[in-house]
């Protein structure tokens, strides 16, 4: 309050004014950096959006002057999307599949047990997040020529379990981590056994940490471009190297469309992140008390 | 059948080279509330595990209503308990809480929804039953634990420091809440607390434990008014230890000397001159007088060092010989400034030797 203004030494009421106006312009601020942040994620959605369904549209307009769904048409039909959105989705189900298989025991005894280096082992986990991921997919892409995994789907999603596990793991040893001890003691001397105690209580309460598990690492390998682009043939193209492929080819608009495709799934685990692993959820099953 | 609802046997618990439990015996009768008292690491807890099963001890035998559990899983034990951090499962609302050992025992599901209801009434919680436990205070969270803990009627109600973790006013609301609740339920508890305070308040008796041993049990009366040992006297209430030799013994009553001055103290029976002997008393139950007016037994002229006042009482610090001093509480009728002389008088009852 003191060193507000300048005249700090006036009535108080002129240092109130000052101080009601610095946070009038505060506020102000949060609103313009807030708007800008929105614009600056949305601008190349409405961009790519309006090029997608544009016809005759090269920029000099603010809007396009026709309307077609004709791209649409395209994507579906010469890129073959159905396909190609199939091969995603099946690499994806194998990526989480696998990289859940693993992060569970991982998860469970780095988070649960006295791992000796248990540092050095989780810096190893996260290793091929660090690295350049081209330089990692130049790796596997060589192993997998010598075990014609190439061009397989599980090939790929074995591919795509190295960059997704990390998360996997993770995300459940802090989940397994933050299972309270003296509930489930409190389960055993109400005179639940070592079965019941895992279906009423440590499941009920390691759920949203798995589900979570399982969205971060289904929307990476969905995502995921470089490790693709160095283990896919022509029966495992996946969105994101038809859309990166369509970019080379030329054909903005068709791109475009495939872009939107791509965009679409994104929001349903957007909107199942909301609904199903509600914020208070997460800590109701993350936090003992 | 035994009056002991649980029997400690001779159970030693070793964690590595610690002692954690050295040859426990203990039993806690039916329909009472027993302490476990002491310092943390004293072993209190680790007793308590033994009971609920979580730990084997590595000697001795448990026995709760007779039957020997040793070996017997923690959820086969039929126990009640209440947690320090409480415990709740944070996942289901305060009637699934309640409802959860009724659900694992079978029960249908009219029965469970009286039972629970019936807890929650006995706790006063029964508008709450559709909360979640974060949604509740600390007080309410461990009256629903206890309520967990009471709905089947367990044998035993076992609670391990369940008051730490609230303040200090709900904490003793509280420690009335659980006794009158043990009280009219008729239920074995054992309580474990490193409050004296609280161990004083609620128990029938009370285990003072310490180094892994029990080194004293007794009614809260006893533990406090008659301490067999140096540490239950210093653990429990405030105490002055003062040491000095026997030089005289005559019958029931023994003279010793404490750095020039003569202390009359109850003898034991098997004193004798010349022994080295250790004489404890409470600070509250010594007298300051002014240095004139009529002697009076077991006087010792001193000077007042520092005083505190705690408001219902003054707390002095008095010197009686170089090294040897004394704290007195005083109702502060009658006061001293520092550095006044002062007559202090040990009551002969009131002083009791002790072992070291």
């Amino acid at each position: 309050m003191n060193d507000v203004g300048p005249n700090r030494s006036d009535s108080p009421s002129l240092a109130r004014q000052y101080w009601s106006a610095l946070v009038e312009r505060k506020k102000l601020l949060g609103t313009v950096f807030l708007w800008s942040f929105f614009l600056w994620i949305s601008t190349p959605f409405v961009i790519i959006m309006l090029k997608s369904v544009g016809r005759n549209w090269f920029g000099k307009k603010w809007l396009p002057p026709n309307l077609t769904l004709d791209w649409y048409k395209w994507a579906v039909t010469v890129a073959n999307i159905p396909k190609v959105l199939g091969n995603t989705l099946i690499i994806a189900a194998i990526a989480v599949a696998l990289s859940t298989l693993i992060a569970l025991p991982t998860g469970w005894a780095l988070g649960r047990r006295k791992v000796p280096a248990k540092e050095l082992f989780t810096s190893i986990i996260l290793l091929p997040r660090m690295i350049p991921p081209i330089a990692y997919a130049l790796g596997v892409a060589q192993i997998f020529y010598r075990l014609h995994l190439v061009d397989k789907h599980l090939g790929v999603g074995i591919a795509h379990v190295a960059v997704c596990a990390p998360y996997a793991i993770l995300v459940l040893s802090s989940t397994f981590q933050a299972l309270d001890d003296r509930v489930l003691e409190a389960a055993a001397v109400c005179g639940a056994g070592k079965l019941r105690t895992f279906f009423h209580v440590i499941l009920p309460m390691v759920l949203p940490g798995i589900l979570s598990s399982i969205i971060f690492t289904f929307t990476t390998s969905y995502n995921e471009l470089t490790l693709t682009l160095m283990t896919y043939g022509p029966h495992t193209i996946t969105l994101p190297v038809r859309t990166y492929l369509a970019v080379g080819e030329g054909y903005w608009e068709v791109t475009s469309a495939m872009s939107m495709i791509l965009v679409i799934p994104s929001f349903f685990v957007l909107y199942l992140i909301q609904r199903e692993i509600a914020p208070e959820k997460l800590v109701g099953g993350f936090k003992g008390v | 059948m035994s009056n002991a609802m649980i029997e400690l046997r001779n159970t030693t618990k070793r964690y590595g080279k610690l002692l954690a439990n050295d040859h426990l015996n203990l039993g806690f009768l039916r329909g009472e509330l027993t302490t476990l008292l002491g310092p943390s690491g004293c072993g209190k807890t680790t007793a308590l595990r033994t009971i609920t099963g979580q730990v084997i001890p590595d000697e001795g035998q448990v026995f709760i209503d007779g039957v020997d559990v040793t070996q017997v899983p923690t959820h086969k034990r039929e126990l009640g308990m209440v947690f320090q951090n409480f415990a709740l499962f944070p996942h289901m609302t305060v009637f699934q809480n309640v409802e959860f050992p009724l659900m694992i025992r079978n029960q249908p599901a009219a029965e469970r929804r009286e039972g629970v209801m019936d807890t929650l009434r006995l706790i006063r919680m029964e508008e709450y039953a559709g909360h979640y436990p974060r949604q509740l205070s600390g007080g309410q969270q461990q009256r629903v634990g206890l309520a967990r803990a009471l709905v089947y009627s367990p044998k035993v109600l076992l609670l391990d420091e369940p008051l730490s973790n609230l303040d200090a006013k709900l904490r003793e609301e509280m420690r009335f809440e659980i006794k009158d609740l043990v009280r009219r339920l008729g239920i074995t508890a054992v309580y474990v607390t490193h409050d004296q305070a609280e161990a004083l308040a609620m128990s029938d008796r009370v285990a003072v434990m310490h180094a892994g041993r029990i080194e004293q049990v007794g009614t809260p009366d006893e533990i406090y008014e008659c301490p067999r040992s140096r540490f239950v006297a210093d653990f429990i209430g405030l105490s002055n230890f003062l040491q000095g030799q026997v030089v005289e013994v005559n019958g029931p009553q023994a003279t010793i000397d404490l750095e020039g001055h003569r202390l009359k103290v109850p003898a034991t029976s098997d004193a004798l001159p010349g022994q080295d002997w250790l004489v404890f008393v409470r600070p509250n139950d010594i007298e300051l007088l002014p240095p004139e007016g009529e002697p009076m037994e077991n006087e010792l002229d001193g000077t007042v060092v520092k005083f505190t006042y705690l408001g219902d009482r003054i707390d002095y610090r008095v010197t009686l010989a170089p090294s040897l001093e004394l704290r007195v509480q005083t109702d502060g009728k009658v006061r001293f400034a520092a550095g006044t002389r002062v007559r202090a008088r040990l009551p002969l009852a009131r002083c009791r030797p002790v072992a070291d």
